[in-house]
């Protein structure tokens, strides 16, 4: 009797250790002793907490291989619904963070299949729309967010990139048809008028030279230059507006990690 | 008379024994859970070691050495280093293990290890030589290391018979194999493939297995010579300057490139060499004995 | 094939538990992503030679940045042959781009020739190149 007390004592004390390191942001001597009081604590009382701690410690330091695999631990020791759901999600963020969103998918949709009620169901919806935002879909992500109240600000975020970016295949179809008209449309002038210039210029010299029955100088200007240049015009107008995009995604991420208050991943 | 007195003598002597023997338990169980005792720290030392969780196993290790002298945790705390790849400081723990230890041989061994493992290995032979601190229990195993070196880096080879076996009978083809293949690389001969380019281009490319690039070079100078020749028969003297030049220009580039893929496929053979021989000598622990007392 | 299998047996055998090996800090996850960078322009060290960079500048400029991605190399042919320059001396550098002109112009390069690949391209740096045996890369450090 008075030892099994004294024993919860000092397993309860190591605990509160570990935490008291854990919210000073120690990470690394945060894990130490979860791991000790997981290795001593024979009964598994603390399975499942000690080990989801260190999977958020992996996390706070950005390890997030090792991170997802003490959250699967805990997954293992949780006997709670409640906590099988909680542990899933923080595995499902750290899939996002680390965009292996094929993945993030794959874990909510086995979520979808297994917990129907409304809170759960509205939960799910919410990290669907942020896995989607890791993927770049954006305008996907808005629609999840529109089946939840309370989303007004990510579901702006959201249509503003949707109406901001660039269609990168009509930037590569009007550049097939125009060389250069990719590259004006995404805001890169010089690049698209010598683009022009030079499709223009190979272009004419070697109709000129089909014209004129120089049937092999033709296929030499038009092989090794005229659509050299022709293929550039069209990468470059992919380019420019992929690349465009990428910035603007980011910068929205970027507000998204510093200013966004609510869940995140 | 007698008996009324020792009655309660009994009973009390019984009393106490059971008191102390209660209290005995209690006093078990609570060291036994109070995590932070030597015993448990080096228990849970223990465990991060056979987890290679090595950084975290040194620093219980060390705590606990504060209190206790073990030469068998001093000998893991050194290999924790020594796993990390911190080879200095695995060095200096082995060293203090050099005298008055039961663990004195290996600790030598596994110092002379560390010193292998920084692949200096000049300065290796001669501490080896040099026997200074030297484990006789271990002579074989030390020499052996000694002799792998010279098939690891670019010095002489010993003599062959004396060198062999020096290595366990059941080993001593893979030995043998790897001394000759040391012996005599399948080297291509860069001046000979820069030879065979400049008689016809591209063989040269092809002698070092590189057919497609071989070929090519070939139709790129033959074209070209092609093309200078029927300029020159037809009077455009200029056009014909030009593809000259150029002709020469690729003919000079193949032999060129010819020798360099020459290069590139001797440097592809030392690096197989070494990646095989350096799986082999993992595979085997570089013949060195495993020690039960790590485990 | 064999190669990039025992390399991994390899990394892997080290690899274990290596995260904890050192001490780290608490280290935020950023949400960008840094992909669709442009790898072209990593390749040119300036500075060496205002002819040079001068000219791999016009170049760049007029032709390589308009004309598309043709070379299936990293680095790419004009790189290769700045940074050739920059290593040797100019006709020891003329020599090895013609060899790398010709090699580029194989249609069948076989993966066993070029073992690494970046960025999708075949990995061919100009270290293999310098007839040293010694200076032939395996890998991608320096």
């Amino acid at each position: 009797m008075i030892s099994s007390i004294s024993a919860q004592y000092n397993l309860e004390y190591q605990y509160n250790l570990a935490e008291r390191l854990f919210t000073a942001g120690d990470y690394y001597d945060a894990i130490t002793e979860y791991k000790r009081l997981i290795f001593f604590d024979s009964e598994k009382k603390y399975s499942y907490e000690a080990n989801f701690k260190i999977g958020q410690s992996y996390k706070a330091g950005a390890k997030l291989d090792e991170s997802i695999k003490y959250f699967s631990i805990a997954l293992q020791n949780s006997n709670e619904r409640e906590l099988e759901f909680n542990t899933k999600i923080e595995i499902i963020k750290v899939n996002i963070l680390r965009r292996t969103t094929l993945r993030a998918f794959e874990l909510l949709k086995d979520l979808e299949s297994s917990f129907r009620t409304t809170e759960k169901r509205n939960k799910i919806t919410y990290w669907k729309g942020w896995t989607y935002i890791f993927q770049n879909e954006w305008a996907l992500a808005s629609i999840e967010f529109q089946k939840l109240d309370n989303c007004k600000e990510l579901i702006n975020i959201c249509e503003f990139v949707e109406g901001e970016k660039y269609s990168v295949l009509f930037a590569k179809l009007i550049s097939y048809i125009l060389p250069g008209s990719g590259q004006f449309y995404t805001g890169e002038y010089l690049s698209g008028t010598m683009s022009l210039a030079w499709n223009f210029l190979l272009g004419y010299y070697s109709i000129n030279a089909f014209v004129e029955e120089r049937v092999f100088d033709g296929i030499v200007i038009s092989n090794l230059l005229w659509f050299r240049f022709y293929r550039g015009n069209y990468q470059n107008a992919e380019k420019f507006a992929k690349n465009k995009n990428n910035k603007l995604y980011n910068k929205q991420l970027e507000y998204l990690q510093k200013n966004f208050i609510g869940d995140k991943p | 008379m007698k008996n009324k007195i020792k009655y309660p003598i009994i009973l009390y002597i019984a009393l106490l024994f059971l008191i102390s023997s209660v209290k005995g338990i209690c006093q078990n169980n609570v060291s036994e859970i109070n995590v932070l005792t030597l015993e448990n720290r080096l228990m849970f030392g223990n465990y991060l070691y056979k987890e290679h969780d090595y950084l975290r196993a040194i620093n219980e290790f060390h705590d606990y050495l504060r209190f206790e002298n073990n030469d068998t945790i001093r000998f893991k705390a050194a290999d924790c280093f020594h796993k990390m790849g911190r080879l200095d400081e695995a060095a200096d723990n082995y060293k203090g293990l050099f005298f008055n230890s039961t663990l004195m041989s290996e600790a030598r061994l596994a110092y002379i290890k560390s010193k292998f493992d920084e692949r200096q290995f000049a300065s290796f032979r001669n501490l080896v030589v040099q026997k200074t601190n030297f484990a006789e229990k271990y002579t074989h195993e030390i020499f052996r290391l000694k002799n792998i070196t010279y098939l690891l880096d670019n010095t002489f080879l010993p003599e062959r018979n004396e060198f062999i076996e020096s290595f366990p009978q059941n080993y001593r083809t893979d030995i043998e194999n790897f001394y000759n293949r040391k012996l005599h690389p399948e080297y291509k001969s860069p001046v000979y493939a820069s030879i065979l380019s400049a008689i016809i281009p591209g063989a040269g490319k092809i002698y070092t297995g590189n057919i497609g690039d071989g070929i090519t070079s070939l139709l790129f100078t033959g074209v070209l010579s092609y093309l200078s020749y029927t300029n020159f028969d037809n009077d455009h003297k200029t056009r014909a300057w030009v593809f000259t030049g150029l002709a020469g220009y690729f003919y000079a580039g193949n032999i060129y490139g010819s020798a360099a893929s020459a290069h590139i496929y001797n440097a592809d053979v030392n690096f197989t060499y070494k990646s095989d021989l350096e799986q082999f000598l993992n595979s085997v622990n570089y013949f060195l004995p495993e020690f039960g007392f790590l485990k | 094939m064999k190669r990039i299998l025992i390399l991994i047996l390899l990394c892997n055998v080290g690899l274990y538990a290596q995260t904890d090996w050192e001490r780290w800090e608490a280290k935020e996850v950023s949400y960008q992503s840094n992909a669709a960078e442009n790898h072209e322009h990593e390749y040119v060290s300036g500075g060496s030679g205002f002819i040079l960079s001068a000219l791999k500048g016009t170049y760049s400029f007029f032709i390589s940045d308009l004309d598309g991605d043709n070379c299936p190399f990293s680095p790419t042919c004009s790189g290769f042959f700045i940074q050739s320059v920059q290593k040797t001396n100019i006709i020891t550098g003329a020599l090895m781009f013609a060899d790398r002109f010709v090699r580029d112009s194989n249609l069948f390069k076989s993966r066993n020739q070029y073992k690494l690949v970046i960025h999708n391209h075949l990995y061919d740096p100009v270290e293999n190149y310098l007839l040293k045996t010694e200076s032939v890369k395996f890998n991608f450090e320096k």
